[in-house]
């Protein structure tokens, strides 16, 4: 029976004795009727029992580990918890203080604009490189090794201070600067730049993104540029008309990652504020702040609380993105 | 009409639903044994009484510290001669960097798992006695499970919480200091500054040693948005920091503290805003360490690994450190010191006693530690290092100056529950306003105190 076939005569029913089951038929497993029927039922209690041994490692873990301890923090978002004492429930009262608190709303502002300017960079930065890379140039797999490198580092405590010497008053930058007769600054130090030094070390870790449009581009049909190209078509048009239309579901996913990715961004700031968020709160990213309610203040309800208006903020974003991803993202296999 | 296949879907669904709640309510109830619920309960029956803290001394010790490298390396070597003197004792060390040493701690409690031995410090230490995490250990020195007779009680009063109960015995006492390059202020004709100098005249001695300073060396680090400073202002002026849990000190004297830095900083003889913004927070790497400025405040005992990072990048230039300022308040010098508790929850009080009583009274295990963290308390075995031969000349006057500090007889500062993480972090934060904000010192001030005071009040 086919798939469709199945669909057309009932969702889900099967048959007694249907060895490409897997789950058990609980009827076959009780049903004292026919010899045939005995041992397909041996058979399939023995599958069923194989497969949940082999989800259980799965299950034990998506239950204890992630599903338990999100419930757990779901309930203690609506209490008050120091870690050292019991839970105290309180209501709504920590996502009320959310609305009136001075830094929260700051995170918010910080970890935004972070999101609205690194998120459309790494991705333009990505694609412009992986298009470069996709000319057969030689010694490719040398160049996407080297691009890919600094975002497999790029969130790590030593790049994060790395950057540090990079953007101080004193680093790199600075010293390239004054060879071109501009006098620098702290980039680090000053709180208007300081996001921005942010924005371009998750920038200089574009690798992950590049791969996926590097992959993507070796997949265009080169007739179809072939054909664009007899039709006089210039290099600005295969670009929008062929190379972009046909990116788009590599667009889609990365742009659903890189933004809940950035909407997490959490150890370059920890590392160059040296936790504060600092200088004046410039570099609060939401994630970090939270950690300071939760670990430095011990306030465990309200940065549970946190975490949960995140979740359904990234959740409405997700939402939204596969909501509309049927008017711009064009599958090949569509008509 | 029930489907053939309704009831094994509904049992799969009942068996993942079924695995969902157990598993909820096996997390939930996890969270249930707290420090302060179950703790007490086991640790009552050894906690008082004229046999407080008494008994066998075996089994195994789970201590926790903060300490990296060579402190581990001293640490552990003491619970070594501990486990030689007591055969049949295990010492289970745990340590991790500060900040992560009291994370861990509070993750720790939060599941009645802390270690029987933690290490405190008095700026924290509220934080954990109020919630009934440690042991008063006062009925344990009227038992004489634990001895302290060569810790003067100014010291030991510095392990009490804001109940007067004793929760932690003081074995190393640190002090704020202000670090000098010696070389730059020789250089720049203004020397050291005289024993007993004020705020004012520290104020002075930076601007007079700007005007001769080379090029790009600031006199002092800016320090207004240094708790430790601000701490030293209050003290000189004879004010307290702290009283029931808010702030004790006026909007005015953190205006004036805030101006009196400002001051300097307008006046080009401090690091700049910025530059204070992007500096490093290890004490070695800290501007005066490096070179780029004259002087800084400082732990006492940041003077070794300071230098060390000096005679690298600036060989011959050499760091010494003096007393705090004071005023006519008194000294404004305060201990902030580093000792042993016993958690609530140990089920091993005799052993956590005996171990306590060795650190504070043993010579052996002194001379070993070698006041790595702070002078050590005990006052034969800060002599007995002093007339070491051997000890280094920048450890002996770290343990000198710590000898004249403890002389004037330091106040005593009671840290309310939460202080590290509302006071100090907001107070950096609440200077920078000023300094790369432009909010004058006192609006700054007043916000300052009105958003301390109410984190305070919902600890």
């Amino acid at each position: 029976m086919t798939t469709k076939d199945s669909r057309l005569t009932g969702a889900g029913v099967r048959r007694r004795g249907d060895r490409t089951s897997v789950l058990p038929d609980v009827d076959d497993l009780t049903d004292p009727g026919s010899s045939h029927g005995r041992r397909a039922s041996g058979q399939a209690r023995r599958e069923a029992l194989a497969a949940y041994g082999f989800l259980t490692p799965w299950l034990a873990g998506m239950l204890l580990l992630t599903l338990g301890p999100m419930a757990y923090s779901l309930y203690l978002s609506f209490t008050r918890y120091n870690l050292l004492t019991p839970p105290e429930w309180q209501g709504l009262a920590n996502y009320q203080r959310m609305l009136v608190d001075p830094r929260f709303k700051a995170s918010v502002g910080v970890t935004l604009e972070y999101v609205a300017v690194a998120v459309p960079l790494i991705l333009i930065v990505s694609m412009l490189v992986a298009m470069v890379l996709n000319q057969g140039i030689r010694f490719l797999p040398f160049y996407r090794a080297s691009f890919y490198l600094p975002s497999l580092v790029g969130a790590s405590v030593a790049i994060s201070m790395l950057w540090r010497t990079m953007f101080g008053g004193d680093g790199v930058f600075n010293a390239f600067l004054a060879r071109l007769g501009i006098e620098g600054q702290s980039w680090i130090g000053n709180p208007d730049t300081a996001l921005y030094s942010l924005v371009a070390l998750s920038v200089w870790t574009f690798g992950a993104p590049m791969i996926i449009f590097l992959a993507g581009l070796r997949q265009v049909p080169k007739e179809l540029y072939e054909a664009a190209m007899v039709d006089g078509a210039g290099p600005l048009r295969r670009f929008f008309s062929i190379t972009l239309p046909t990116l788009t579901p590599l667009i889609f996913f990365n742009v659903l990652l890189t933004t809940v990715n950035a909407f997490q961004a959490f150890t370059p700031a920890y590392v160059i504020s040296n936790g504060n968020g600092g200088p004046l709160d410039s570099t609060l990213f939401y994630t970090l702040y939270l950690y300071q309610r939760g670990f430095t203040q011990l306030e465990m309800g309200y940065a549970s609380a946190m975490a949960w208006a995140l979740t359904v903020v990234l959740g409405l974003f997700t939402a939204f993105m596969f909501a509309t991803a049927r008017f711009w993202v064009y599958y090949g296999d569509e008509r | 009409m029930m489907s053939p296949h309704t009831r094994p879907r509904r049992r799969a669904l009942g068996l993942v639903a079924g695995a969902a709640t157990f598993t909820l309510v096996l997390t939930a109830c996890s969270g249930g044994t707290r420090v302060g619920e179950t703790t007490q309960e086991s640790a009552a029956p050894e906690a008082s009484g004229a046999e407080a803290g008494l008994g066998d001394v075996e089994g195994t010790l789970r201590i926790a510290y903060w300490g990296s490298g060579p402190r581990v390396d001293l640490t552990n070597g003491v619970s070594d001669l501990f486990v030689a003197e007591n055969p049949g004792v295990t010492v289970e060390p745990e340590s991790a960097d500060f900040a992560a040493y009291f994370e861990r701690l509070n993750v720790q409690g939060s599941s009645g798992n802390l270690p029987c031995v933690p290490q405190m410090q008095g700026r924290q230490l509220a934080s954990y006695a109020t919630q009934g995490a440690l042991m008063d250990l006062d009925p344990l020195i009227e038992s004489g499970a634990i001895t302290v007779p060569d810790i003067p009680e100014e010291v030991i009063d510095t392990g009490r919480g804001p109940d007067g109960g004793l929760y932690f015995i003081p074995y190393g006492a640190a002090y704020d200091a202000v670090e000098i390059n010696a070389t730059l202020a020789e250089q720049a004709g203004v020397g050291l500054p005289e024993e007993g100098y004020t705020w004012e005249d520290f104020g002075e001695y930076i601007t007079e040693a700007q005007g001769s300073l080379p090029e790009g060396i600031a006199a002092a680090n800016l320090g207004g948005g240094l708790p430790n400073y601000f701490i030293a202002w209050t003290q000189a002026r004879g004010e307290e920091m702290f009283e029931d849990d808010q702030i004790a000190f006026s909007e005015e004297t953190l205006a004036e503290f805030w101006t009196f830095w400002e001051d300097l900083r307008n006046a080009g003889a401090t690091s700049t805003a910025q530059q204070r913004a992007e500096e490093p927070p290890q004490t070695e790497q800290r501007y005066v360490a490096q070179g780029k400025v004259m002087l800084d405040s400082v732990p006492g005992n940041a003077l070794t690994p300071g230098q060390a990072t000096l005679s690298g990048l600036a060989p011959g230039q050499e760091l010494t450190t003096v007393a705090m300022p004071s005023g006519e308040g008194g000294s404004g010098n305060v201990l902030f010191t580093s000792g042993w508790a016993i958690s609530a929850n140990c089920d091993n009080v005799p052993t956590a006693a005996a171990f306590i009583d060795f650190w504070a009274n043993n010579d052996e295990a002194a001379a070993l530690f070698a006041s790595n963290n702070g002078g050590v308390t005990n006052t034969r075995h800060l002599q007995q290092q002093l007339d070491n031969p051997e000890l280094p000349a920048l450890k002996k006057h770290e343990l000198e100056l710590y000898q004249q500090v403890i002389e004037a007889k330091p106040p005593t500062v009671s840290y309310p529950a939460g202080y590290q993480a509302n006071f100090e972090t907001a107070f950096n934060r609440a200077y920078e306003t000023v300094s790369l904000g432009g909010t004058s010192p006192e609006d700054a001030a007043a916000a300052f105190i009105a958003e301390v005071n109410a984190a305070f009040g919902a600890q």
